[in-house]
């Protein structure tokens, strides 16, 4: 992801070899910035008279702030303060930048003419024309700045400037014309920034970082263990295929009961959003390459697949990038550049996975760590995953992508009525070895991928339905209480539940559904329908006109929402910006999954005080409830 | 696995030992560490340990062994005579206290025995982060989950990072810290792990952070250490932690920033930024970040006085793309509002009209009354007074039976009289 000056984002992928523009600022080669550090500043050089290219500079912080220490002097001129300490840092490379300041004058404190009411109109005092703008800018030397340092000299109305009025001008200019950019890993906070400020934020429901952060907390998402299976091995490097075959996940589910794997179950309605940042948390968004890496997100985006974007109307990439084998084996050298230790900590390096032997009855899914994602269409809408490097619809096609393992998907409909699911309900495709050696190759490998499909299917949908999850989360444009009808027995006791909603109004009518009156309306008169069942079939309740959900559930309903404000902190002009983005405000509805003891519960209060039993009549007076005391 | 912290994986089931919250209501959560001692005389119950808590009387013995997330129902428990008990022992003579503890010890032998009370309920929940926060002894002010989750976030704390907390506090942030960076426990001193290394200049708060994670089994996931990191920074026996993201939670974190460089910063830039130079002069700087990663920073503050002095050390010594935001929070209850003048009289209803249709009935009702009273006053030549106490009476006696349309009509008729004067 390129950060411009104007503040612009894109996203793109750097493959080695080839050049990226960047429209009006210029062009430069891949070649230079590939195995840097992300967030450096990088400035054009002007072309050198025997070279067909630019070469790049790398700004140094103190050159970036250089304005600010400089306005800081002016208006604290203490010695130490004086004298900041640019030649520190990369003294090699930097450019003298004393044009700046000659301009400017705020280094010697010289800025005059303090006048607030003079109106001033920054496009009637600029003498310089739009044709010699632009000539200056086609052979403009030093990025951009002498331009601006001319712009600045012409304008007729500086001297009546205001220091602040004139530090945004200047900004102004510089953001238009000063060739800078830098480059930054396309992590999950930035992925969100982009689509909220230059994509579609609808698409993602409006989701703010704060929100994506929050839902993630309350719904304790987090790095779910290692695979039961594979943590009994003692070996480190063990062949997932033996770990995996389904027969021994159940034997060694029964040997560890002390342990619940961590398993989300994961509504998402923003293409795959949620589920890309609550797989960052849960350690599984980057291939094993950049696990190796310690999964920071030094090296892996070079890889991000062929996707090219352009923002507020800047010009596409010029790359659509299709090398991606050999961006591929740009990070394996990166790999060996570096030393790691702990190579070979996971145990699905995409050697051994290449190398698996064909065997029917594997199953392709971890059994801890996963996330479980129901959608609404025929297929899930993860698009977003692929900036990661993993493809949803096939994704057997990036085999060495943990969300490989750790991701599953099925719709509402296997969820619910399974056996109305082709693939479920049909027998298990099957042949004697003998039968299959003698097929030919085409005919071999339909039926092993039939078979495979058939497994994963029922694998799936039979896990899913077993329930036990450590967690829910959604972010979705469907009602509230439809998913928590359905999702809530599947959960496990005390699993916590996050709900995110862009407007209010669906959350409140479900925290509704689990309010006070309502739950103790619950407890002291069930519907009779349910009277005399069991605890499951009560869990199951489908819900009427009293009680849309069975209320008793569900623990600590409650509505929350969080907003950032950014500020300005300068010198002398600190203030909140007020630049911030509108759109939907969200909520989130959080609540645990709560196993109610069965029978009827009785709550009268401690009767052997006195001033409790006191509080306790006021309140069964009020509400005729039992359970009053406990749920207010 | 049972050394699994119950803040990463608690398990099917409650365990003895285990951490648990008991869930009172909302903003009343209890920790509970559960002991399995339902054998012997805890502190003069005879069930073993106990809490109690408003909703009755819970021993720990009926918490032990239930799937995470039940309700427990209350248990009678003799809370009155206990104290008595051992008040008489000491008065009385030792001799009966052999005997006493006997009888004690064979009515608790089956913790199965106890009965249920019907004064109340809890939940009995797993610990997270968040429920923690809400319910955490308080040592000094406290880090919520709003502000923590976002700047988990923003620092990039992953599973296996490594994570430096300067000033522990009460230990919320470690704790949520801990579950970010959680990638399963270091098997040997050479497995690298996600880590949070936690340092705290107070001497009690280190203590009791250190004695929490032991009690949390977070050892090896966390590493408190007692130090003054303005002086002293942040390497742990000149090792380096090797931190990519940074979380200062101290009153001037501008003096701990030196520390947190690359290169070990020039006495000039020290002196620019108005601080000290460091005590290690000497040429063998290690710095605590890791060499090859984005080191993504953090200091909470709440004054603006301390943010403007980090933000001017921080550009000094070198750190980019600075940015500073303010954290607000709602929360937001969701009550059912019953407005209507029909409604029940009870608490929280409202009796005003709920729409006009209904206001305007009300008023026709009304004005139809009163065109009836003014029509039985002119007609009937009856005595004030007597109407009077007539509609004082009717005015009472509805009162009793249909409470909330009467109140209406007496304001009416008391006003009546007053009307027909003019």
């Amino acid at each position: 992801m390129h950060s411009l000056p104007s503040g612009n984002l894109r996203v793109l992928q750097v493959t080695p070899n080839t050049t990226i523009s960047l429209g009006k600022y210029g062009s430069f080669p891949t070649n230079l910035i590939i195995e840097r550090p992300y967030h450096l500043t990088y400035e054009l050089l002007d072309k050198r008279p025997n070279e067909t290219f630019n070469r790049l500079r790398v700004v140094p912080p103190a050159e970036l702030y250089a304005d600010i220490f400089s306005s800081d002097t002016t208006t604290t001129p203490t010695p130490e303060d004086a004298t900041p300490a640019p030649d520190a840092e990369g003294a090699d490379n930097a450019l003298p930048t004393d044009i700046e300041y000659s301009l400017v004058d705020s280094d010697s404190g010289a800025v005059v003419a303090i006048t607030d009411r003079a109106e001033i109109a920054a496009s009637a005092r600029q003498t310089l024309t739009l044709k010699e703008i632009e000539a200056l800018k086609k052979d403009g030397i030093d990025a951009g700045r002498e331009l601006i340092a001319k712009l600045m000299l012409s304008h007729t109305a500086i001297d009546q400037k205001t220091e602040y009025s004139l530090a945004k001008y200047k900004l102004l200019k510089t953001r238009k014309y000063i060739r800078r950019f830098s480059i930054l890993p396309l992590d999950i906070p930035l992925l969100n920034h982009w689509t909220l400020e230059d994509k579609d934020p609808s698409k993602i429901l409006d989701m703010r970082e704060e929100m994506v952060a929050l839902v993630g907390c309350w719904a304790n998402v987090h790095f779910g263990g290692e695979d039961p299976c594979e943590a009994a091995q003692p070996a480190v490097k063990i062949k997932p295929e033996e770990a995996e075959a389904m027969e021994i996940g159940e034997e060694a589910a029964e040997t560890v009961d002390t342990s619940v794997p961590g398993r989300w179950l994961v509504i998402d309605d923003t293409g795959g959003f949620l589920v890309a940042a609550m797989a960052d948390r849960m350690g599984i968004l980057y291939p094993p390459e950049a696990d190796h890496t310690n999964t920071e997100d030094q090296q892996q985006h070079e890889a991000k697949p062929n996707h090219a974007d352009s923002s507020s109307g800047n010009q596409p990439s010029s790359k659509e990038g299709e090398g991606a084998a050999e961006s591929r084996t740009e990070k394996s050298e990166d790999i060996e550049r570096k030393p790691e230790p702990e190579q070979g900590t996971k145990p699905s390096s995409p050697q051994t996975t290449r190398k698996r032997p064909r065997r029917e009855d594997t199953i392709p899914y971890a059994h801890a760590n996963t996330i479980t994602h129901i959608h609404a269409n025929a297929q899930p809408n993860l698009s977003f995953l692929r900036y990661y490097g993993f493809d949803v619809i096939n994704p057997f096609h990036t085999p060495s992508h943990p969300l490989a393992k750790h991701l599953m998907a099925l719709s509402w409909l296997q969820l619910l009525e399974p056996e109305l699911d082709p693939t479920y309900s049909s027998a298990v495709p099957n042949a004697m070895p003998e039968e299959i050696y003698s097929w030919k190759t085409n005919r071999r490998s339909t039926f092993h991928r039939k078979r495979k499909r058939w497994l994963r299917t029922r694998h799936i949908i039979d896990t899913t339905r077993e329930g036990g999850f450590t967690g829910l989360v959604v972010a979705s444009t469907m009602d509230p209480i439809s998913i928590m009808r359905a999702c809530v027995p599947l959960l496990a006791g005390g699993a916590p539940i996050a709900i995110y909603s862009p407007t209010i109004e669906p959350l409140t009518e479900l925290a509704d559904c689990y309010s006070l009156p309502r739950r103790a309306a619950w407890a002291s008169n069930l519907p009779e329908e349910l009277l005399g069942k069991s605890a499951s079939e009560q869990e199951n309740f489908p819900g009427n006109e009293d009680f849309p959900v069975n209320p008793s559930l569900i623990l600590g309903a409650s509505i929350q929402t969080s907003r950032i404000r950014k500020w300005q902190v300068l010198p002398g002009r600190t203030h909140p910006l007020m630049t911030g983005r509108g759109g939907a405000e969200g909520y989130i509805f959080t609540a645990w999954r709560v196993r109610p003891a069965e029978g009827k519960v009785e709550a009268r209060g401690n009767i052997r005080s006195r001033k409790a039993r006191k509080v306790d009549v006021v309140e069964s007076e009020g509400q005729g409830q039992s359970e009053i005391p406990n749920t207010k | 696995m049972s050394t699994v912290s119950p803040f990463l994986d608690p398990g099917p089931l409650t365990t003895p030992g285990a951490l648990a919250l008991v869930h009172l209501s909302r903003d009343n959560v209890v920790p509970v560490y559960l002991k399995n001692d339902s054998g012997n005389t805890v502190d003069g119950y005879t069930e073993g340990s106990v809490i109690n808590t408003r909703f009755g009387s819970f021993p720990h013995s009926t918490l032990i062994g239930q799937p995470w997330g039940s309700q427990i129902r209350a248990s009678i428990v003799d809370t009155g005579s206990r104290g008595r008990k051992r008040k008489l022992g000491n008065v009385v003579d030792t001799d009966t206290t052999g005997n006493d503890t006997e009888a004690v010890a064979s009515s608790t032998s089956n913790p199965r025995d106890v009965r249920t009370a019907p004064t109340g309920f809890v939940h009995i929940l797993p610990p997270t982060p968040e429920i923690w926060t809400s319910s955490l002894p308080h040592r000094t002010q406290v880090v919520y989950t709003p502000d923590y989750s976002y700047i988990l976030h923003r620092i990039r704390a992953r599973p296996g990072t490594q994570l430096i907390e300067a000033g522990s506090g009460s230990g919320s942030f470690t704790h949520a810290a801990t579950r970010a960076v959680y990638n399963g426990y270091p098997k040997s001193s050479e497995d690298k792990k996600g880590k949070v290394w936690s340092f705290e200049f107070n001497h009690d708060r280190f203590l009791k952070m250190r004695e929490e994670v032991q009690d949390h089994h977070l050892n090896g996931l966390v590493q408190v250490t007692h130090r003054d990191v303005y002086n002293d920074g942040f390497l742990l026996d000149n090792q380096s932690p090797g931190a990519e993201c940074i979380f200062l939670d101290v009153p001037a974190p501008w003096q701990a920033l030196p520390h947190l460089s690359r290169r070990i910063p020039t006495p000039s830039q020290l002196a620019s930024c108005g601080l000290e130079p460091l005590n290690d002069t000497s040429d063998n700087w290690v710095s605590p970040l890791r060499a090859d990663q984005t080191v993504h920073i953090c200091t909470f503050s709440p004054c603006i006085e301390q943010v403007t002095k980090t933000v001017e050390v921080m550009r000094r010594l070198g750190w980019m793309e600075i940015e500073m935001v303010e954290v607000a929070q709602r929360r937001i209850n969701v009550l059912r509002e019953k407005v209507g003048l029909n409604m029940p009289l009870e608490r929280g209803a409202n009796q005003s009209p709920r729409n006009v249709m209904e206001a305007v009935t009300r008023l026709k009702q009304i004005d139809s009354r009163f065109k009836e009273n003014h029509k039985s006053r002119l007609d009937t030549d009856v005595n004030m007074e007597t109407l009077m106490l007539k509609t004082a009476t009717r005015n009472r006696m509805a009162l009793l039976t249909m409470r909330q349309r009467i109140l209406i009509q007496a304001i009416h008729l008391h006003q009546s009289p007053g009307w027909l004067d003019d």
